[in-house]
């Protein structure tokens, strides 16, 4: 008895001295002096010095920044905590396909509330837009991923092939390719759930609508228009008839084909430039970027592949604060923007930032000193609209598996669309949504 | 055969004797019970540790699992309505064909592996034995994770030193990672992760056996050959149906190779094992309800499958 005695003494004192720690904890953030502290989840690893900016740059808050893993990772780790009520950071990167989802989880805070409506101008449109929904702003653009066709310019110079503007042409520059040399393609068909969406943003098709300020249970499905079927039935005739190559994007084997002319193009994103100078080392100098392929002659359709925010969670301590840092972070800071465009090589969604001269004259040695963002920067603009599902991850897992079904052979390439539509519809009915179609 | 203790508890007089013998020698139960106190003191911390960490859990997974959650109208009691779904689910049941093929195939090569190179490392009694089996059990001793992403290098197109041989053979390249394939090439890196530790398994039984036995049926006239197959692998019956019940549970809750494989693999759907549905379920859908769900149903199937197979196993060691 005596032992026990003595364990349960031990016991309570380490249990009244984590109590105090745990109020300590808690004062550090509260307003007993001292700075705000705010706990920040982002995933690339320059991020420290825009945290290094931002601390230096504020007395009032400072950042706790915590790398817990990239996309999906994070977002299981977020999507957890929100289910547990406990243990999300106060401000999480969040890419915009991803908003709505934790807008219906009930996860973010309307940092409208805090005065952040007052960036509307700073943005790009259509990331404000995907941003927020109404009056109510749920996240804070940071980067994105206006598409535009990477090529590579000595080969189709030496067989002379024209540099496609059209789909067609493309089509056509891609069976001359396979003429030229019998084991190239003129690209992968990468399973990239982003890569997909950004060439059917294009293609002009508009297959999700969401508003949860609007009517909470109500999402638009429309997968089968004609202008979402042709991205498919295009890619997949190229992918069946050998042309195109079935190597997920950002494995060795893609990154070595990209490096070795076994691939000639890429359609590629604004952050692309940054990405490519980083792995690939033999054929730098050899690329060129041009505007995406049109489906009609002479249009200036556009599309983006990813992109990033940050938003507020419902966790916070401090909501104020972490609106502060939320817009912050980046914003308008020229230390930040300098270690987001030279470092970590963000396509910036700052207007003022994109317009730069020091950004669109900035010239890339991987690409024989072409100034590509001045094909990036106006592809931003044309943008336009685009929604999200607030159960992206479904649709995104759906169409990569139905996609993989046709490149093994198993599912015609026209039914990929029609067979995720009846999928995706039956999902979300049985997750309450009045579904139109 | 006469060993039963003076201090025998009384149920114990009454059980037939040769039960008794199966189970060896009682303890008295007044001795256990004389200090109840120190006795729950030592037992405390493992049960404090099951109870927070299997039982708590397991409850609550339970709880979870009866109500259903939908993003719009939120969470509500919904019973065995969840089973049901679960039990009819396609994907779910699609995913427990697959690992049943895949188990069908991979776990009889594996053990069959293992018990050669058990056999062989028993028969082998030079210096080297030590580093043959450190060499074996290598594998087991490298993450899952890791042996995973190493495979998925190996089995490149591009790097990979198989694309060399078949290259060569005049085949091509071949995508380990798609078509029929896929499944060989999942089965093979589980192979090559437990092959060593079943064969260690398998050998350390054999080192339990007493050495006359062999000896006599060497004098009797038997071959190395006959040894082996006729008095070592009986022997061991016990130790070779516990690893392969171990092995059909780690099959039919498949996970870490094809989570990792399928940046390298599009074929590997949302679905494809179990618990891979139950993985992405939760920590994609954020359907917290309906994994743990597919997490009982998978549990129920393992326990079924299970017991089926060592009540089979044990049918065929009595009848042989």
């Amino acid at each position: 008895m005596l032992g026990i005695g003595r364990v349960g003494r031990t016991a309570s004192t380490l249990a009244v001295g984590l109590l105090l720690a745990v109020a300590a904890c808690g004062g550090e953030s509260g307003a007993g002096g001292g700075p705000v502290r705010v706990s920040v989840w982002a995933w690339y690893p320059e991020f420290k010095g825009v945290v290094d900016a931002f601390n230096a740059s504020h007395t009032d808050v400072q950042v706790d920044w915590t790398n817990v893993g990239t996309g999906p990772d994070q977002y299981a780790k977020l999507k957890t905590a929100f289910t547990a009520g406990t243990g999300a950071p106060d401000v999480a990167m969040v890419e915009f396909q991803e908003i709505p989802t934790f807008v219906i989880l009930d996860a973010l805070v309307d940092m409208g509330e805090f005065g952040a409506g007052d960036d509307r101008d700073l943005y790009a449109e259509w990331a404000w837009s995907q941003a927020t929904d109404g009056d109510k702003v749920y996240a804070i653009p940071v980067d994105g991923g206006p598409m535009a066709l990477m090529y590579r310019r000595d080969l189709f110079e030496r067989h002379q092939i024209p540099v496609p503007t059209t789909w067609a042409g493309y089509a056509e520059a891609a069976a001359r390719i396979k003429a030229v040399d019998p084991t190239a393609f003129v690209a992968s068909f990468g399973s990239d759930g982003g890569w997909i969406n950004g060439l059917m943003w294009q293609a002009g098709c508009r297959p999700y609508g969401y508003s949860a300020a609007t009517a909470r249970d109500q999402v638009k499905i429309n997968l089968t228009s004609r202008e979402c079927r042709k991205v498919f039935e295009f890619h997949g005739d190229l992918v069946d008839r050998g042309l195109m190559a079935k190597d997920p994007f950002f494995t060795a084997d893609a990154t070595a084909a990209l490096d070795s002319g076994k691939y000639w193009t890429w359609a590629a994103a604004g952050w692309t430039p940054g990405y490519v100078a980083g792995s690939l080392k033999n054929t730098a100098g050899k690329w060129a970027v041009a505007p995406m392929p049109q489906w009609t002659e002479g249009a200036d359709d556009q599309g983006d592949w990813g992109g990033s925010t940050f938003a507020v969670t419902k966790q916070a301590r401090n909501k104020k604060a972490a609106t502060t840092v939320a817009r912050e972070l980046f914003g308008s800071s020229e230390a930040a923007w300098d270690v987001g465009l030279n470092k970590a090589f963000l396509y910036p969604l700052v207007k003022e930032v994109a317009a730069d001269p020091a950004f669109t004259g900035k010239a890339y040695e991987f690409f024989a000193g072409q100034k590509v963002n001045e094909i990036f920067v106006p592809v931003s603009g044309k943008l336009g609209e685009f929604q999200y599902t607030p159960f992206q991850d479904f649709v995104f897992s759906e169409l990569n598996d139905r996609s993989a079904e046709a490149m093994s052979g198993s599912r015609p390439w026209r039914t990929v669309l029609e067979e995720t539509q009846k999928n995706v519809v039956a999902y979300a009915r049985q997750q309450g949504f009045t579904v139109t179609e | 055969m006469t060993s039963a203790p003076p201090t025998a508890a009384p149920d114990a007089d009454r059980s037939p004797p040769r039960r008794r013998v199966d189970r060896g020698p009682r303890r008295s139960s007044r001795r256990t019970t004389a200090h109840p106190v120190a006795g729950m003191l030592f037992v405390l911390p493992f049960f404090l540790v099951v109870v927070a960490f299997l039982v708590v859990p397991l409850g609550f997974a339970l709880y979870l699992s009866l109500f259903t959650k939908s993003l719009v109208l939120g969470s509500r009691f919904s019973g065995l309505d969840g089973y049901v779904k679960a039990f009819t689910d396609p994907l779910l049941l699609d995913g427990f064909l697959r690992v049943l093929l895949f188990g069908a195939v991979q776990i009889p090569v594996m053990l069959g592996i293992a018990l050669a190179g058990a056999l062989a490392l028993d028969a082998v009694t030079t210096r080297f034995a030590v580093l043959y089996r450190l060499i074996a059990f290598m594998p087991y001793a490298v993450p899952a994770v890791v042996g995973a992403l190493m495979w998925g290098f190996l089995y490149s197109r591009t790097f990979g030193p198989f694309t060399g041989l078949t290259t060569a053979l005049g085949l091509g390249e071949v995508d380990f990672f798609g078509g029929p394939l896929l499944l060989l090439s999942l089965g093979n890196v589980v192979t090559w992760a437990w092959t060593g530790y079943n064969t260690i398994v398998l050998y350390s039984a054999l080192q339990g056996v007493p050495r006359e036995v062999y000896e006599a049926a060497v004098v009797d006239g038997a071959s190395p050959v006959q040894v082996a197959l006729r008095v070592k692998v009986p022997a061991i019956g016990r130790a070779i149906s516990l690893a392969a019940v171990f092995t059909v549970i780690g099959t039919l809750q498949f996970f870490t190779e094809p989570q990792v494989m399928a940046r390298f693999a599009p074929t590997i759907s949302a679905g494809y094992t179990p618990n891979l549905y139950a993985y992405n379920q939760a920590f994609a859908y954020s359907n917290f309800n309906y994994s743990a769900t597919i997490s009982f149903t998978l549990g129920f199937v393992v326990f079924v499958v299970a017991y089926v197979f060592v009540f089979v196993s044990r049918r065929r060691g009595a009848g042989s």
